[in-house]
């Protein structure tokens, strides 16, 4: 008999040894889904070290009453490293357990921000957050056994969250479709923009253009003014030569008149 | 108006006579060049209110009364022109062509080319480069307007170098720009991407044209592209970036590398999607468009091609 015992026990400490070993390396683990299985792993490991516990138990009672002492003792060691195991599962699961609940809660809270009036009402809140605590609670727990009226409060529950995912996909395709509209617009104003910019790039070019004509213009001005200044000396020193020219023909038309004169008067007076 | 065409008609008899008689001094020709410019201003007036007034007129009778008014009024500025030449004044003749030439726009434009061609000569033997390349513009796009593309090219060049003799760099950039265009649409590509390369370079310094240098550089791409070597492309593209380093960041560049990759993978409809992607920002004008569809009608024969030969 005991060899049967035996037998349980080794199994049963293979067991724990490669359970706390998955334990430990699911909490260092950080990719959900590899998680999610290594606990799914844990998690049958537990139930198979369960069942072999009690067969165990079983078979220790069978035994007689001297064998049975220590065979028990050695049982109660094996249930508290059982219940140890657990503990550590536990550990190591409510993390993310908390996470899909912070998950949930922030959602919840989310669509309270969008719609107020679809939650407006504080029992449908009462138990949204009653089924959220249930479900947390019975994803713990799941190594016990439900019993009715838990899964009463499950039906409900379930309810509760279909109707608040529904006003939930309302709401997201709502948001989806405001998303959409601001990114049109997005698009339209940078056209828009591009539109202007080549606008600008062709008025830049025009002023570019005016900028040479006037540099042209003001060089040219500048050779007017010299041009001007020349032509004014040419034109001071025509009137000068004009006005001596004038003087000249005036003095030798004086001197011919004067010559006339005088020729006529010593025509006259000596003949 | 009728009177416009008589008094203009009698300001020519005028002048004809003085032309013709023997003047006692030798103003004649002043005289007479100042009753042609008077008869051809009237002659474009009566041109005008045909334009504008008579359109009640019936419009098989107009357009022959307007050519011919038009064609009147160019040939007294021609005889303007004669008039001027004779008194040695060639400023006032190569202005007088100008204004023939204007006249016959509207009626036949060989008339108009051939005037301006006069007068540019006239001012080159003047000096006045600048009008004389304005002018040479003129006749480039008036031979654009007909289609004659080679001649407008060779006119647009002869305007962008007079342009830049007189350091006037803008207009002869412009000219440049309208070469280059016209180039690739004949097919000359090496000329265009030269000509686009030495403008983006050039605009690079200046900060007013800085901003334009992308669209030169977009349109020297699409040439390399249309050119079709792969491997020019790559080089170009280096080139661009490193003339400009803003250049990579901007739409226009990764329009032309995705081109280049597609070009890469013969991939028609990646091509496509890049060009339809482009276009919905910034609608492409019609030379791009063209050139662009040459780069597509190249890549689907090169992928016909190695189907058939696979």
């Amino acid at each position: 008999m005991s060899e049967v015992f035996e037998g349980y026990e080794r199994q049963y400490c293979e067991l724990s040894a490669n359970l706390s070993r998955k334990c430990n390396s699911a909490a260092i683990l950080s990719d959900q889904e590899q998680k999610q299985q290594k606990l799914s792993e844990i998690k049958t490991g537990i139930d198979e070290a369960d069942v072999l516990i009690r067969k165990m138990d079983l078979e220790a009672r069978s035994l007689q009453p001297s064998v049975k002492v220590v065979l028990l003792a050695k049982l109660r060691e094996y249930k508290s490293d059982l219940n140890q195991l657990k503990k550590e599962f536990k550990r190591v699961t409510s993390p993310n357990a908390n996470q899909a609940a912070r998950e949930e809660l922030l959602e919840y809270g989310n669509a309270d921000a969008l719609s107020p009036l679809l939650l407006s009402t504080s029992p449908r809140r009462l138990l949204r957050n009653l089924a959220h605590n249930l479900k947390k609670e019975l994803y713990l727990a799941e190594g016990l056994r439900v019993n009715d009226t838990v899964v009463n409060i499950l039906v409900v529950m379930a309810m509760a969250l279909a109707k608040a995912s529904a006003g939930q996909r309302e709401r997201l395709a709502m948001s989806v479709e405001r998303l959409n509209e601001s990114s049109e617009r997005i698009t339209e104003s940078r056209r828009t923009i591009l539109e202007t910019e080549e606008l600008g790039i062709s008025i830049l070019q025009d002023l570019h253009q005016q900028r040479e004509t006037l540099l042209h213009s003001h060089k040219k001005l500048h050779g007017v003014d010299d041009a001007i200044d020349k032509s004014k000396k040419v034109l001071t020193a025509m009137s000068r030569r004009m006005t001596k020219h004038k003087w000249i023909v005036g003095s030798i038309i004086g001197a011919l008149i004067v010559a006339v004169i005088l020729i006529l008067y010593f025509k006259l007076f000596q003949s | 108006m009728g009177d416009q065409t008589a008094r203009a008609e009698e300001f020519e008899k005028k002048a004809e006579k003085k032309l013709s008689g023997w003047g006692l001094f030798s103003s004649k020709y002043e005289d007479a060049a100042d009753l042609f410019d008077k008869a051809g201003n009237c002659f474009k007036l009566a041109k005008s209110y045909v334009n504008g007034g008579g359109m009640d007129l019936g419009s098989g009778l107009l357009p022959y009364g307007f050519e011919v008014l038009g064609d009147r009024a160019g040939a007294t500025y021609i005889k303007l022109a004669n008039c001027h030449l004779k008194l040695e004044s060639k400023h006032e003749a190569a202005q007088a062509y100008v204004d023939a030439a204007h006249c016959y726009k509207k009626t036949s434009i060989n008339e108009a080319i051939s005037c301006l061609e006069k007068a540019v000569h006239l001012f080159c033997d003047i000096g006045r480069l600048n009008m004389a390349a304005r002018y040479f513009k003129e006749i480039a796009e008036l031979y654009e307007s007909k289609q004659n593309i080679e001649k407008a090219i060779e006119f647009f060049e002869k305007a962008a170098d007079f342009f830049q003799n007189e350091e006037v760099t803008t207009s002869a950039n412009q000219c440049k720009q309208k070469v280059a265009q016209f180039a690739a649409q004949l097919e000359h590509y090496q000329k265009a991407i030269e000509i686009y390369e030495l403008i983006a370079r050039q605009s690079l310094n200046n900060n007013l044209l800085k901003y334009g240098v992308k669209g030169h550089l977009l349109n020297a791409g699409i040439c390399q592209l249309c050119k079709g070597d792969v491997v020019a492309i790559t080089n170009a593209l280096e080139r661009y970036q490193d003339l400009d380093p803003t250049f990579s960041g901007t739409r226009e560049y990764k329009l032309l590398a995705d081109i280049a990759a597609s070009i890469d993978e013969e991939d028609v409809a990646k091509f496509t999607d890049v060009v339809k992607e482009f276009d919905s920002m910034t609608p492409l004008d019609s030379w791009k468009t063209t050139l662009l569809l040459r780069v597509k009608e190249k890549l689907k024969a090169k992928e016909l091609e190695e189907d058939d030969l696979t």
